[in-house]
């Protein structure tokens, strides 16, 4: 490992909730707050801020967030949006720090989108094509988006609904064992069947949650990180992939519906990176707007073949006690959704150990999973032995 | 019902709704390569040829995939659940996927690999969609 590895040496996060009374602003300021106490760091110990490049420009800019914490930037840098922003931010602080452009940075991103008026919906505006010739035909939400991939899969693969509800029925179990989780309640497989269809064969139990709240990492060199408050988790690889093809075409032109290209070619960069492969894995997080999503990206990371995917979750087990637990704080079915920033809190905090029952047995090395159709990252995480 | 979203911004958009105030679905087409392209762009993403020109299908499409809407995702459709959206492809415009209403009857029995065919409907913004119902 060259003297340029990256580690994660803080982690912030606000209390998820479906509605906050604080600004998204003030969830952002909140999770880096945290992030800073966590790794045992002020604002002066900054020099580099790192945030999505879509959703956060146009809502908690990093200028904005340099102003607040007095941030000096020697580094400033979005790419991709979202989940596989946030499972890329390690990017930026290779980049930085082994051009000595910086040498700790700070990684935030939040949503409101349980107070926002449009909620998750409005992002997809953005897209002429989509506004022209889907939102008329009353298609303008991913449930619906997803809908259309699981009915096909299940049409092509055989895929059940009972598949399908195993996912969530083993996530809400895992998200049960988080004290901050949205969804607090148990959930069986009768009460999967029970919960409302709203674009079949999709039910609510096969949706993402709805959030307001914010997540923050502290990223720097593993040296540095060894000098400060928390274990140092070392960035073993990052890896980001995508295909040509727009956020308007992407859910219904992709000549591969159903798959994920990004995710392989993310993947394959980050275990080349990290010297692992797949089976080096000991829990994955991955981005689980829907179950059909979770189910796909099992496939195109790499886990399992094409078509595989229900069989693999059956016969490996997801949950914390299985052979590959996958979101072990519940996922963004089950615990927030934050778009994935919480997954890579969660692998950290994996890492970091002591989580009593929600502990994988003897993690060593997990990876996120960050989608943003077409977008994918990949960070894998290990723990640090010196 | 929402409205279509005017495309003064989207030139490349209007041909589909030309076409489709005629009674024709219609398609972007690439003289150079031959392929046609979805949704429209200024150039043709195969070859990047700006020789483009609209060439309508003879009508009947495949179900794809589809889906019956029961959440009002749109609220100005919260009074007309369920409705279905399909994803439907045609033989003579292969690459093209048209997202869509299947309305009509028989929707409980609708299946992927059914053909159907087109109906227009006007609507209050001036702009004809294009719906499909089972053949
Ligand atoms: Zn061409």
């Amino acid at each position: 490992m060259s003297s340029q590895t990256v580690a994660i040496a803080g982690i912030g996060a606000t209390r998820p909730t479906r509605r906050s009374p604080k600004s998204l602003r003030a969830l952002v300021v909140e999770a880096i707050e945290a992030a800073l106490a966590d790794a045992g760091l002020e604002p002066s110990d900054i020099d580099g801020v790192v945030s999505d490049g879509l959703v956060m420009p146009t809502t908690v800019p990093r200028d904005w967030v340099a102003a607040q914490f007095g941030f000096q930037r020697r580094y400033d840098g979005g790419m991709s949006f979202g989940g596989a922003a946030s499972a890329t931010a390690p990017l930026h602080a290779q980049l930085a720090i082994s051009h000595g452009l910086a040498h700790t940075l700070v990684y935030y991103f939040g949503v409101d989108w349980g107070t926002r008026a449009s909620g998750p919906y409005g992002f997809h505006d953005l897209y002429a094509g989509k506004m022209t010739f889907e939102k008329p035909h009353g298609f303008t939400g991913q449930p619906q988006y997803f809908a259309l991939w699981a009915r096909r899969y299940m049409h092509e693969f055989g895929l059940t609904e009972a598949d399908l509800g195993q996912i969530a029925v083993t996530q809400r179990q895992s998200a049960l064992l988080h004290p901050d989780s949205q969804a607090t309640r148990p959930m069986s497989l009768g009460d999967y069947f029970a919960s409302r269809v709203v674009s079949d064969p999709l039910r609510v139990a096969d949706c993402c949650l709805i959030t307001d709240g914010a997540c923050a990492i502290v990223m720097t060199s593993l040296e540095r990180a060894r000098d400060m408050a928390q274990p140092p988790i070392r960035v073993l690889g990052t890896g980001f992939g995508s295909e040509p093809i727009s956020g308007d075409d992407v859910f219904t032109q992709a000549g591969g519906m159903m798959r994920i290209p990004g995710a392989r070619i993310a993947t394959e960069r980050a275990l080349q990176q990290a010297g692992v492969t797949l089976s080096d894995v000991d829990f994955a997080e991955l981005y689980d707007c829907f179950t059909i999503s979770c189910l796909l990206q099992i496939e195109d990371v790499g886990f399992c073949k094409r078509g595989e995917g229900a069989a693999f979750i059956r016969e490996t087990g997801i949950g914390i006690d299985g052979r590959l637990p996958i979101n072990t704080h519940g996922g963004l079915l089950s615990h927030s959704y934050l778009l994935g920033v919480e997954h890579v809190v969660e692998a950290v905090r994996q890492l970091r150990g002591n989580l009593g029952a929600r502990q994988v047995a003897n993690a060593e090395i997990g990876l996120v999973g960050g989608l943003s159709n077409p977008d994918y990252g990949v960070m894998i995480l290990g723990r640090d032995h010196r | 019902m929402s409205t279509t979203v005017a495309s003064e911004a989207n030139p490349e958009f209007d041909g589909f709704f030309t076409h489709a105030a005629a009674g024709h679905v219609a398609f972007p087409h690439c003289r150079a390569c031959g392929r046609f392209h979805w949704y429209p762009m200024p150039r043709c993403p195969h070859c990047r040829s700006i020789d483009l020109a609209w060439r309508r299908v003879s009508g009947p499409a495949t179900v794809l995939s589809f889906t019956r809407v029961l959440h009002p995702f749109d609220p100005s459709r919260a009074g007309a659940l369920p409705y279905v959206v399909g994803l439907v492809t045609f033989a003579d415009a292969p690459g093209v996927r048209l997202v869509t209403n299947i309305v009509g009857a028989g929707l409980d029995a609708l299946r992927i690999g059914d053909t159907v065919t087109p109906v227009f409907r006007a609507e209050t913004d001036g702009h004809t969609a294009v719906d499909f119902k089972r053949a």
